[in-house]
Parts: C-alpha cells; structure tokens; sequence
C-alpha cells in the first residue's frame, strides 16, 4: 500500500473496494502494468472452434507449395508431399508440433540500439506502410512515381517523428539504376533513418545485396549478425493457401542463416476467400498455421508475428478495401487467435482508401487502429500511405505520427494506484478552488495528455486569422519543420565512402528538402 | 424463341439456359454467326455496361462471361472458317515473380467474351515465354498482370525486348499498381483500369 493519509476513513474503504472490483476487471500485462482487458469477439470454446478447423483445411484441403525448398522440407518433417501437383497435406500433429515450438516475442533491432522495440512489451509496435509505387509531390500537391531521394527524405522524417518505431521502406524507386532496385531503396534508408528499417526484396540476388550492405555498415558480418538491423518482411503465401516461389525462397533463406523475418497473410475475402468473415479468420488462420508450421521446421523457436491482413473487397467493382472496417475487425479476430497462440500479432491495420488527407482518410486510420489497439494487437503498418498503399504523404506521415501517439497514450492507460487518486488533492483543493497553481499540475502537464501539431485547438476566430489551415496543411508545415533541418542520423562521412566505394554508382541518397 | 432469349440468359448468367437455347436455336437453322455476335457477344457489352454503371457486382459479371462461354463452346465446331475469325489473338499472365491473378483471370474471361482468342499463361510468366507464345500463336496483344508494386519493373523488360527484337507485338499492361503513367513510362502500348476496359483497349489495338 502506498503511503496515504487521509481523514476521511470512509472514503478509503470505498477507494479500497473500487479498486478490489476494477482489479478484478484487469488484467496483468506483459511488462506487470495493469492494463484493460482486451475485446474480443470469441468464446475460448470458438476461438478452439477455430483453430481445430484451420487443423481440417491443412489436413485435408492442405496447401499447394510452388517452392521446392519448402517442398522438400515439408517433405522431411511428416507432411504429405506430391512432387508432381506441389500439394502438401498437413497432418495435425505436425502443426501441433511446430506449436510447441512458437515463442511470446518479436524483436526489431535497429541501428541505433536505443530504437530496438520487442513486441508485446513494447506495444503498440507503428511502422509505416510499404513499398508504393507513386509519392505525393510535397510542393505540386501531385502524384508522381516515387525516386530514392523521397525515400532519404521519408527516412529522415520517420526517424525524427517520436510516434514511429520502425521504418518499411515506403515507396520504391522509380530512378534505381539498373540492377540496383533494392539498393536504391535499402541504401537511402538505412542512411538517414537509425530506426528499425524492414522491407523485402523481389529476389534472391537483391536480398544478398542488401545483406552484404548491412554488414558493411556493421563493420563486418558477424558484427551484423549480432545486430542485424534490416529487419525482413515477406508475403510468401497468396491465398488461397498457396506458397510463391520467391518470397518463401527469401524466408528459408533468412530463416536457415537465423536472421529476422516474418510474413503477412493477406486473404480478401470475395475474391481469394469466402465472402464472410467468419470463413476468411479461419483460411487466414490456416494460412499462418502453415507458415508457422514451416518456419518452425526449418527453425525450432524462430520468433514470428502473426501479421495479416486480412480485408473484404468491394465486390461491386472488386476494389481492394484496406481501409474499411472490416479490416479493423478481421485484425481484432486474428489477434485474438494469435493470443490463443501465445506469438505478437498485428500487420496492416490503419491503411486508408483516401487520395488525400480528407475526413475518410482520418477516420479510416483512426477507427481500424483503435479496434485493433483495444483488441490486442502489437504491431501496425499504418504511417504514410494514401489511395491503399499506392502514394506515400508527408502529411499523412505526420498525421499518422499523431495517431500513433494517442494509441499509445490509450495503451498506457491510467496508471492505477492510491496514490493517483489524488485524494489529499482534492481534499486541500476542496469545493470550488482551482488546480491550475499546484506543484502537482506543474508535474504533470507535459506528459498527461497528447500535445498534438496537427490538431487544432484554437477559436474559430484565430483560426481564421491565421488562413484556415486544415489538418493537412498544419502536417505539411510540421514535415517541413523537421525536413529543413540536417539530418544529424545521417551515415558518417567515412562509412558512406566505404559504402560508395564498395557499391559503385549508387543513387544519392541523401535528404534534402526545399518546399 | 429467339437469339434475344440467348442474351437475356447470358445477362441473367444462366450457363443451362445459354447452353439449352443454342443448341435449340442451332437445330432451328438460325445463322450460327447471327447467334454469335446478336446473343452472346452483345450480350457481354451490355453486361460490361451494366457493370461500368454499377448496377452489376464483379461475380455477376464473372457469371455472365462463364454462361457466354459455354455458349461459346457449343458454337465453335460449327462456325465455318471465315466465321471463325477472331477478333485478335491474346498472350495473357501476370509477370514473374507474381501469382496473383484474380484481375488477371476477369480480364482472360472478359477477352474471350468479347471474341478474342485467348491464351492465358497463367502466373509467374517471364519474358521468353510471353514471347515464345506469342510467336507461336502469332498474337495480336500481350497482356500483363502484376499486383506487386515490386513485380511491375518485369513489364517493362518484356516490352523492351519487344522493342530489341523488333516484334510488332502490342503489349497491354494492368493490375492494382499500374498507372496510365507507368504504362506511358515503360512504353506499353495499353493500359486500362478494369475489366470492360481492356476489352475496350484490346479492340481498339486490334482494329484493322
């Protein structure tokens, strides 16, 4: 019991039952803070339901496998293999066992050790969303097709924006000299941005590249492989239940070397699953059974998220859906099947359909995010995307930034305790007093509530004054605030020579920002 | 009676129905090109229509191609030579590295509906087998798929090679990432945002 004093003894009685009857209610965390209990929509008994059906679909429908690696090891680890059709049938027992073998935690390493998160302790895990094509050209308002010099300025930002915590590469780049697409990607990233960086890459020779530039940076390769800071993202099932051949080639790979990856699943219900949610949990929930069934063949306690996502398209044109509710719902189901799994959960959640930094925009983002939050979820690719990740923002970059802060200042929660019920202070306060003059304001004014740059809070009339600017604007202002400094995250002049000796004729790479 | 009856059923994508009233219509002596091109094929453009204006939902659209198809499939043994001349010969697939072809099996579906003779490569296609059918079959359009903003770079590979070889294959490029700008940029000869639309490109790179 804290140190509490107070006359008014009743009022302590009904304190003590208050919190007796909310204790009851919560729930201990990963990190021992109290925090609510998260929704759910299943019983124990159906969320069971469901696992023991996504067992008959592996069993009995089974997966086809177009990798011959991942053939040959489902092979050797008790599956039903066809050579000839790449059928693989999963008896129980092995999903079952590769189960025994699933660890609680996920760890994204960065550069800069003080940026590494590990999931779920570190929850709400923002990333930004990946790998678009175009960018919003930040001084024509127009959509272009994305170049490495974006990329060195979105690293920059996210590594300055307190709300993200890992960097996926967010567009491509369209001036990537021959040969060199990831390294025009992988290269601006990890120079201006000491964050976690993850993203994929289309094939085998390019992953080696990226691999050989991270151990450059390190120093040398086993300096890299007690750090290795790229973290390693594919989507090697397509569903229905099928395995790629390329991107389930680059996971054996980075799974038999021990480096970190994880893989999404990403069913749309209507089109490639049941037009019902229900069906689509439970293919989705198949699905990652079967990439975790292979992960842990290949590497018994390889850490692994469960990331989807998960969505229902618009079937009256088959329009893809990201940012629809249902999104928010499928992630909130397959975090609770995840929890059943005992491994992190969470994926792209937070993604919007919007071409601009509209109302639809915001409360896309905004719901599917809180649902997700409040239903569990670790990790959300959420930052900087437009017109389902197709443009990349700086405006909804920094709009996005706000969100993550106020998930996470809802995931903190109200620091329970006697103690803050500031019971002497309302007591000495009293009736009618004020307390904007105490020390214990003063404490606490700076931390208690999210102090937003985008969201206005002025009167009408200042606002006014000073242009109408709306939440896009304002973002634009606060990217362009951060972007005109330097860039103090940036490589050091050495190690980017040794860099640009070592990889001859690599794009710039630079930040630089002149709006 | 009547070849109107076989484009209400395709409208209505009933696959027995197209199926019973050809083969009805076909033992009746009608012209088999008159049910060709009045009840199936102008069936599929109002059902593109339909589907431009929203009133039809993608399965629907689906269904309607299907039943085209199968009565399609009861008219081709009897369309004599000069009857059977297709619209254009299609290479379709989605491009290496991909397997994503849900669009690209709408438009391989929405193609044959319109008359096209169709040769779907399936996924994952690189560019000598684009282009080794596409000699073979001596195509008119190649046309190529990619979900995966990291897969659309393979279009413009089997363009250039195109370009380098000197075929005078047209090429079409679509699927969710693809721009009219990038299909301008890479120098695809086409690009559409749906189905109805590629058929409407695929005509319009055909005409003689």
């Amino acid at each position: 019991m804290p140190k509490w004093q107070n006359p008014y003894n009743g009022l302590q009685d009904f304190a003590s039952k208050v919190s007796l009857k909310r204790r009851i209610k919560l729930v201990q965390d990963e990190k021992g803070d109290f925090t609510v209990e998260f929704t759910k929509y299943f019983s124990q008994s159906e969320v069971e339901r469901i696992h023991e059906a996504s067992l008959e679909i592996l069993e009995n429908v089974g997966m086809l496998v177009r990798n011959e690696k991942a053939l040959a090891i489902f092979a050797k680890n008790g599956c039903q293999v066809d050579m000839e059709t790449m059928m693989v049938k999963f008896p129980r027992e092995v999903v079952e066992k590769a189960r025994k073998t699933f660890v609680p935690t996920y760890t994204f390493t960065a550069q800069d050790p003080k940026f590494d998160v590990t999931m779920p302790g570190d929850r709400p895990i923002v990333v930004t969303g990946s790998s678009a094509p175009n960018i919003i050209d930040p001084k024509t308002g127009e959509e272009r097709r994305a170049t490495s010099d974006d990329i060195a300025n979105i690293a920059y930002l996210i590594n300055e924006l307190p709300g993200f915590d890992v960097f996926s590469i967010s567009t491509l780049a369209e001036d990537a000299p021959e040969g060199q697409f990831s390294m025009s990607r992988f290269y601006p990233a990890l120079k201006n941005c000491k964050k976690p960086v993850r993203s994929n890459t289309p094939n085998m020779n390019d992953l080696k590249t990226v691999l050989e530039l991270g151990a450059l940076i390190a120093g040398s390769e086993e300096e890299y492989r007690k750090r290795p800071f790229i973290n390693h993202h594919y989507c090697p099932v397509v569903s229905p239940l099928t395995f790629d051949v390329e991107s389930t080639e680059a996971v054996i790979y980075l799974l038999e070397q021990g480096l970190p990856v994880y893989g999404t699943i990403v069913p749309n219900a209507g089109m490639t699953s049941p037009l019902s949610l229900m069906g689509t949990l439970t293919l989705g929930n198949a699905e990652f059974l079967g990439l975790a069934t292979l992960t842990q063949m290949i590497r018994p306690g390889a850490p692994m998220i469960y990331a989807v996502l998960s969505t229902v398209a618009d079937m009256r044109t088959g329009a893809y859906a990201p940012g629809a509710i249902e999104t928010g719902m499928m992630q909130m189901a397959h975090t609770e099947m995840a929890r059943f799994y005992n491994v992190p959960s969470g994926g792209y959640i937070g993604l919007t359909n919007a071409h601009s930094n509209d109302a639809q925009s915001g409360y896309e983002t905004g719901m599917n995010t809180t649902a997700a939050l409040l239903a569990g979820a670790d990790l959300f690719n959420m930052g900087g995307l437009l017109g389902s990740l197709m443009a990349f923002d700086f405006a909804k970059a920094v709009i996005d930034n706000e969100i993550a802060l106020m998930l996470k200042r809802m995931k903190k929660g109200y620091e329970y305790s006697e103690e803050n019920l500031c019971l002497d202070l309302i007591a000495k306060v009293g009736p009618g007093g004020s307390y904007m003059d105490l020390d214990h304001t003063m404490k606490n004014m700076r931390t208690i509530a999210v102090l937003p740059k985008v969201a206005t809070r002025e009167m009408r009339r200042r606002w006014e004054d000073q242009g109408k600017p709306d939440a896009h604007s304002r973002a634009m202002k606060e990217a362009s605030k951060i972007l005109s400094k330097p860039n103090k995250a940036r490589f050091s002049e050495e190690l980017d020579a040794k860099i640009r000796d070592h990889f001859k004729g690599l794009v710039a790479g630079d930040a630089k920002w002149s709006l | 009676m009547s070849v109107q009856d076989i484009y209400d059923a395709v409208v209505e994508f009933d696959i027995d129905k197209v199926v019973t009233l050809v083969n009805a219509e076909v033992a009746n002596g009608t012209d088999v090109s008159e049910i060709l091109s009045h009840g199936l094929i102008a069936a599929m453009d109002e059902v593109g229509q339909r589907y431009s204006e929203g009133e039809f939902f993608v399965p629907e659209m689906l269904m309607a191609a299907k039943a085209m198809k199968a009565g399609l499939e009861v008219l081709k043994p009897l369309l004599s030579q000069g009857e059977n001349e297709k619209k254009g010969t299609i290479i379709i697939g989605t491009v290496k590295g991909d397997l994503h072809d849900i669009g690209k099996n709408l438009v391989s579906m929405m193609m044959e509906g319109a008359g096209f003779e169709v040769y779907d490569l399936g996924v994952d296609v690189d560019t000598e087998k684009f282009l080794a059918t596409a000699k073979e079959k001596n195509a008119d359009v190649i046309c190529m798929s990619a979900l995966l903003t990291t897969t659309m770079p393979f279009m413009e590979v089997t363009v250039k090679a195109i370009r380098e070889q000197g075929l005078s294959f047209k090429t079409m490029v679509g699927g969710a990432p693809v721009s009219e700008d990038f299909a301008q940029k890479i120098g695809a000869d086409g690009w559409s945002t749906d189905a109805p639309g590629a058929v409407e490109t695929a005509r319009r790179l055909t005409a003689k």
